[in-house]
């Protein structure tokens, strides 16, 4: 496992997938839909992707001696690595919102999703949609990137319903400031984690079922 | 003895079909494969890497089959090609530190020798190469781990004259030492001087595999070169 992440990292990964990481900071930004930074994230890994194919990966990878699924586990282990990452910025983000910023004028003003564990839930659920539509999609042919088309539009789709949920009556409760509603809220944290898991894992055995069945 | 089996594969593509290939390679010798562009060298290559599917057949190595053994059979075999490069933008040695992790028998001296031998610098990266020396970063890989069966699709295009020299004293020099090779090319003046047997294929289906001397007999006239013989072959195949 730690040979086939070294693979990834050190031949077909694109700097941008670090770079793009900084998009996790997006979740100390006040007025904004802080949710789009999960999705740049997965815009960095998507970079990676393009570069593996550009750089030959796929064959070259099938020609070592693993066995094919290991060519899609060190593609998800790397796409986890990253995501974990960028979710562990923004918790301790989210964190430093919910405490020491909890009262700071901006945010109190802030019309849209404030940073709390149902934001970091949604994140999940994002990565989740990445792995599952983009990654399962890629390994349909393992060239064609078309499969980001979809994802975008279903993270959007999700954005807006994140975004939407506070203004609808009774689901007020989302846009928690600090830890009110916190049972709640950690709640959804853990449905989000759940789907996240549930998403990846699902989307990982379609993805080995396709590879092997396609010609390189 | 028979290394590399493959028993009756067919493989069917819209305009394309591989027609019960079968050969098998003996241990020690260089075997040819020969055949115009399209007439299913690489595809038949390809399928012994099991880089695709067959619709029928089995292809074994050393006695196992390679849907099963697959792992196994490749930490036992080096496959290079000279059309295609890999990671251009990663320097040889950024290259060789990752690949070497997956073989426990890499073995790193061989590895400098090569590297040495081919005048490769590990600094440079493949997109830098030319054609002839990207066929030797891909030869180094193949023989750095190695390999008793050694897979070649025309690894010796694009090579000037002398380099070309040099890959054949190579290859024959692997074969004294045990090493299996099965050498596709267009250029047959490389089989004439290095090949033990020779392997003709033909719109998918095997039309020849013999031993060398036996094939020039057979299908040679006096005085015709393997060029000549597989000019005419094909000639008269089209006519």
């Amino acid at each position: 496992m730690k040979t086939l992440l070294q693979k990834e990292i050190r031949l077909s990964a694109s700097v941008l997938s670090y770079c793009f990481l900084a998009a996790a900071v997006m979740t100390l930004l006040p007025g904004y839909p802080i949710l789009c930074g999960a999705f740049f994230v997965t815009l960095g890994i998507f970079h990676s992707f393009q570069n593996a194919r550009e750089a030959n990966d796929i064959v070259y990878s099938a020609l070592l001696p693993i066995a094919k699924t290991d060519v899609v586990k060190g593609k998800y282990l790397f796409s986890v690595m990253i995501e974990l990452a960028a979710f562990l910025i923004m918790t301790l983000l989210t964190l430093l919102r919910m405490t020491v910023l909890a009262d700071a004028q901006p945010y109190r003003a802030n019309a849209l999703m404030n940073a709390n564990p149902f934001f970091l839930g949604m994140a999940l659920v994002i990565f989740g949609l990445f792995n599952l539509i983009f990654i399962g999609g890629f390994f349909k042919t393992a060239y064609k990137l078309s499969p980001f088309v979809p994802y975008i539009i279903a993270t959007f789709l999700t954005i807006g319903a994140a975004e939407t949920a506070h203004h609808i009556p009774g689901f007020g409760a989302c846009n928690a400031f600090g830890f009110e509603h916190f049972p709640l809220q950690i709640t959804l944290l853990l449905g989000g984690l759940v789907l996240y898991i549930v998403l990846t894992g699902v989307s990982y055995k379609i993805a080995c079922a396709r590879f092997e069945k396609i010609d390189l | 003895m028979e290394i590399v089996t493959l028993d009756g594969i067919c493989k069917t593509y819209p305009a394309f079909r591989l027609n019960n290939v079968s050969f098998s390679l003996e241990s020690g010798k260089i075997t040819g494969f020969i055949g115009r562009n399209g007439a299913g060298k690489t595809t038949t290559i390809k399928s012994m890497l099991n880089l695709i599917h067959t619709d029928s057949g089995e292809i074994r190595y050393f006695g196992l089959p390679l849907i099963g053994h697959e792992t196994e059979i490749k930490q036992r075999i080096g496959y290079s090609t000279g059309t295609v490069s890999w990671y251009p933008r990663k320097t040889i040695r950024q290259i060789i530190d990752v690949t070497r992790r997956f073989y426990p028998n890499w073995d790193e001296n061989a590895c400098r020798h090569y590297m040495e031998l081919f005048s490769l610098d590990e600094r440079k990266k493949p997109m830098e190469l030319s054609e002839g020396m990207k066929v030797k970063c891909n030869l180094l890989f193949a023989l750095s781990h190695g390999a008793e069966v050694l897979i070649l699709d025309e690894p010796t295009s694009g090579l000037d004259p002398f380099s070309r020299d040099e890959l054949l004293e190579l290859f024959m020099k692997l074969k004294e030492n045990g090493v299996t090779i099965l050498f596709s090319t267009h250029i047959t003046s490389d089989l004439e001087r290095c090949a033990d047997n020779i392997i003709y294929i033909s719109h998918g289906e095997i039309q020849a595999d013999c031993p060398k001397t036996d094939f020039m007999q057979n299908y040679g006239k006096p005085d015709e070169t393997l060029e000549e013989i597989f000019l005419r072959l094909e000639r008269e195949a089209r006519a």
